[in-house]
C-alpha cells in the first residue's frame, strides 16, 4: 500500500514539476510579449502625440485664415448677419388673401395648360406673380 | 518485539513527517494559486497603468482643449568613436546627417576615447537618416523636446523651456511645479480663437500706423481669466533663437507705462464712489490750470464748461483734475492701492513688473495722476482694476489657468457706483472720443487714453501711446479687451491723428465684432436698430 502511495506521489510530484515547467515557460514568454506590446503602445502614443501636434498645427486659426485669404473669395461674416433663434418672429407672415387667387384667376381664367412658348409670354407670367406679391 | 515495534514507530513518524511537509508544499502551491488566480486581475491591472509615454512635462491645452504646447520624442545621438574606422569621415557624414558642426565633432572624436554627445533632440526623420549611415557606434537616446503649434501666437504668455525641460519663461515657468511629473492636461484660460483675432488685430494696427509695437488684452472681468494676451513684436518659441526685429519681452507685464487719459476711469469711480461729484454737475473747463511752473490743459477745446459725464466723454484733463482735487492726495492714494494699482501684480506668470510712482504725492501728484500721466503700471494690473470698476465693484485677480467660477473678491466699490461708471463708460462710445470701438447691438463701453511718452525725462511732443479699454455688453459686463499701440503715426485715413480715439478704439471694435460671436455674447437687436 505504502510503495502504491510512493509511486503515486512521484508520479504526481513528477507530473506538478512538469506542469510547473510548462506554465514558468508560457508566463516568460507571456513576459516578453508583454514587454514587447509595451514598448509598442508607447510608441504608437508618441506617434498619436506627434499626430496631435501636427493636427493642432495645420488647424491653427492663423494657418486656416492665410489659406482661405489665398484659396477662397470668403469675408469675415459681418455682426449684424448674426441672431438667435429667439430672436427670430414667432409667427408666419400671414397667409396671402383669397382676393388674390381671384386676381389670379381673372388674370389667367381656368384653361388648358399652356406650353412654354416664345418670350413675348413672359411678361404676363410676371404680372401674375406682381399681382400676388402686392396682395400680400 | 520491542525493537520492531520501536522500528515500525519511527517509519511511521518518519512517514507521518514527510506526508506533513508534502502538505506544508502543496498548501504553499495551492495558496499561491489562489493569489495568482484570485488577485491575479489586479496585478495585471497594475501592469497595464505602468503602460504610458512617460513625458517630462503636461501638455498645455486652452479652454477649449485646442493644444498649446506638448512634450514630443525626440533622440539625444551618442557615439562611441573608438568604433569608427575613420573618424574624420564619420564626423562629416554625421554632421551632414544630423546638422551638428562638423569641426566640433571632428575635434571630439580625435581622442578616439569616452561617449560624445553629437546632438540633441533629434526628430524621427533625422534619426533614421543618422541610422542610414550604417556607422557603427551610434547610440540613441530617447528624450522629449518641447513643441509649441501655434508658434509665435501665443509665445509670450507661454513662455519657453531650456534644452532639459526645465521651465525658463512665461507660464512654462510659473507653472512649472505643476506640469512638471504631471500626467493629464493643464487647461489654461487662453481661448486660441480669440488670442488669433487680437493678435491679427494688433499687427494690422500696428501697421496701419506704422507703430513701434502694440498689446493687447481680453480680459473675462467676473472669472478674471485671460482669453488672450498679444504683444508685439513677439518671437518664434520653436526656433530658441531670436530673429532680427522679434522681441521676446511681453511688454504687457514686464513693462510699465503711463496710460493717460484711460486712468480717469479710476478718477471718476472714486468720485462717484465717494459722492465727490454728481453726474449732472456742470464743470468750469475754460481755463488751463496751473500749479505752479505746470499748466493742465485739454487735448481739444470742449468750450468754457461741461456736465461730469461730458468731462468723462470728451476726456477734459482739466474737468477731471477738478474732480480729483476733491478726492485729494491721501484718499486718491489709498483707493488706487485698494483696486491694486500701487501693488505688485500675483499672477501665475513670473514676468510682472511693479508699479512706479512719485513719493512726493502732493496736489500736482494727484492730478497728474487723475489723468494717468506721472504713474506708470503693466497693462494687465490695469485691466485687473478697470474690471474690477465694471463688474459690479469686486477686486478680480487676472489667471492664466481655467476657472469654473466668477471670483469673490474684495468689494472696491459699490454696485452703484459701478453701474454709474458704466453709463458714463458707455458714454464715451456713444457721445464722446470712443466712438470708433462701436459694435452694433454688443454695448461697447469704454474709455479712450493717449499719454505723452517720456523720452529723457521730458514729454516728446509726437511720442504717444494711445490705447483704449472696451468693455462689453456694458449692460451686463462679460469681457474687457484692451489694445495699446506704442508710438502710432497719424495717417491719411485718421487725418493725421494718432490718438486712442482714432487707433486703439477702431482696433477694440473689431475684435469685439469678431470675438462677441465666437463667444456666445448675444446682440442686442433693438440696440442694434436704434443704432446699426
Amino acid at each position: 500500500m505504502i510503495r502504491t502511495l510512493n509511486f503515486a506521489f512521484i508520479a504526481i510530484t513528477g507530473f506538478v514539476c512538469l506542469g510547473l515547467y510548462r506554465i514558468a515557460e508560457e508566463a516568460r514568454v507571456a513576459a516578453a510579449d508583454l514587454r514587447e506590446t509595451h514598448v509598442a503602445i508607447v510608441s504608437e502614443q508618441d506617434a498619436l502625440a506627434v499626430l496631435g501636434a501636427e493636427w493642432a498645427r495645420v488647424t491653427q486659426p492663423a494657418r486656416i485664415a492665410a489659406l482661405t485669404q489665398r484659396h477662397l473669395k470668403l469675408s469675415d461674416l459681418p455682426v449684424t448677419e448674426f441672431s438667435s433663434l429667439t430672436q427670430l418672429p414667432e409667427k408666419l407672415p400671414p397667409p396671402v388673401p383669397e382676393a388674390s387667387f381671384a386676381t389670379v384667376k381673372a388674370i389667367a381664367p381656368d384653361t388648358k395648360p399652356v406650353p412654354p412658348r416664345a418670350s413675348s409670354t413672359q411678361p404676363d407670367a410676371d404680372a401674375s406673380f406682381a399681382v400676388i406679391n402686392t396682395g400680400t | 518485539m520491542d525493537a520492531r515495534n520501536g522500528a515500525t514507530t519511527l517509519v511511521k513518524s518518519r512517514i507521518g513527517l514527510a506526508a506533513g511537509l508534502c502538505a506544508a508544499a502543496f498548501s504553499i502551491i495551492v495558496a499561491r494559486l489562489v493569489e495568482v488566480m484570485v488577485f491575479g486581475a489586479s496585478l495585471a491591472v497594475t501592469a497595464d497603468a505602468d503602460v504610458a509615454r512617460q513625458p517630462m512635462r503636461a501638455d498645455f491645452v486652452d479652454r477649449n482643449g485646442v493644444l498649446i504646447a506638448r512634450d514630443l520624442p525626440v533622440s539625444d545621438l551618442y557615439v562611441t568613436p573608438a568604433a569608427f574606422w575613420d573618424t574624420n569621415e564619420a564626423a562629416r557624414e554625421l554632421a551632414k546627417a544630423t546638422g551638428a558642426d562638423e569641426t566640433r565633432l571632428k575635434g571630439l572624436f580625435s581622442t578616439k576615447n569616452g561617449y560624445v554627445l553629437v546632438r540633441r533632440g533629434l526628430t524621427p526623420d533625422i534619426r533614421d537618416a543618422a541610422m542610414r549611415l550604417g556607422l557603427p557606434g551610434l547610440s540613441f537616446e530617447k528624450s522629449y523636446r518641447r513643441y509649441y503649434p501655434a508658434g509665435r501666437i501665443l509665445s509670450h504668455a507661454v513662455g519657453q523651456v531650456d534644452p532639459d525641460d526645465n521651465g525658463v519663461s512665461g507660464l512654462e515657468l510659473g507653472l512649472d511645479p505643476i506640469v512638471r511629473g504631471s500626467k493629464g492636461p493643464l487647461q489654461l484660460s487662453f481661448d486660441m480663437r480669440v488670442q488669433y483675432v487680437l493678435e491679427h488685430e494688433m499687427r494690422e494696427t500696428a501697421s496701419e500706423f506704422s507703430a513701434k509695437a502694440a498689446g493687447g488684452i481680453v480680459l473675462d472681468v467676473n472669472t478674471g481669466e485671460v482669453l488672450a494676451l498679444a504683444s508685439l513684436p513677439n518671437y518664434e518659441p520653436n526656433s530658441r533663437s531670436t530673429a532680427p526685429g522679434d522681441s521676446i519681452r511681453n511688454r504687457l507685464t514686464q513693462d510699465v507705462y503711463e496710460l493717460g487719459s484711460i486712468f480717469k476711469i479710476f478718477a471718476f469711480a472714486q468720485a462717484v464712489e465717494e459722492k465727490t461729484v454728481r453726474l449732472d454737475e456742470t464743470i468750469n473747463i475754460g481755463k488751463p490750470l496751473r500749479f505752479g511752473r505746470h499748466t493742465i490743459n485739454d487735448y481739444s477745446n470742449h468750450g468754457s464748461s461741461l456736465p461730469v459725464s461730458m468731462v468723462f466723454a470728451e476726456s477734459s484733463n482739466i474737468g477731471t483734475a477738478q474732480i480729483a482735487l476733491r478726492a485729494g492726495p491721501t484718499r486718491q492714494q489709498q483707493f488706487l492701492r485698494k483696486l491694486g494699482l500701487l501693488d505688485g501684480l500675483k499672477t501665475e506668470l513670473p514676468e510682472m513688473a511693479s508699479p512706479l510712482y512719485p513719493r512726493r504725492w502732493n496736489e500736482v501728484e494727484t492730478v497728474t495722476i487723475s489723468y494717468g500721466q506721472g504713474i506708470s503700471v503693466n497693462p494687465l494690473a490695469f485691466a485687473a482694476a478697470a474690471a474690477a470698476v465694471v463688474n459690479g465693484g469686486t477686486l478680480i485677480r487676472p489667471t492664466f489657468v481655467k476657472q469654473s467660477a466668477a471670483q469673490k473678491g474684495e468689494r472696491v466699490i459699490s454696485e452703484a457706483a459701478s453701474a454709474s461708471m458704466r453709463d458714463l463708460m458707455r458714454l464715451v462710445v456713444t457721445e464722446g472720443t470712443g466712438s470708433k470701438a462701436d459694435v452694433p447691438g454688443y454695448e461697447v463701453g469704454g474709455k479712450t487714453g493717449t499719454a505723452d511718452k517720456p523720452v529723457n525725462g521730458s514729454y516728446g511732443r509726437h511720442l504717444l501711446l494711445s490705447s483704449f479699454t472696451g468693455v462689453f455688453p456694458i449692460s451686463k459686463p462679460q469681457y474687457l479687451v484692451f489694445v495699446m499701440i506704442d508710438e502710432p503715426k497719424g495717417t491719411k485715413a485718421s487725418f493725421g491723428f494718432a490718438t486712442g480715439g482714432w487707433t486703439a478704439a477702431p482696433a477694440v471694435g473689431r475684435v469685439v465684432s469678431r470675438i462677441a460671436p465666437l463667444l456666445g455674447v448675444r446682440r442686442n437687436d433693438t440696440l442694434a436698430a436704434a443704432n446699426p
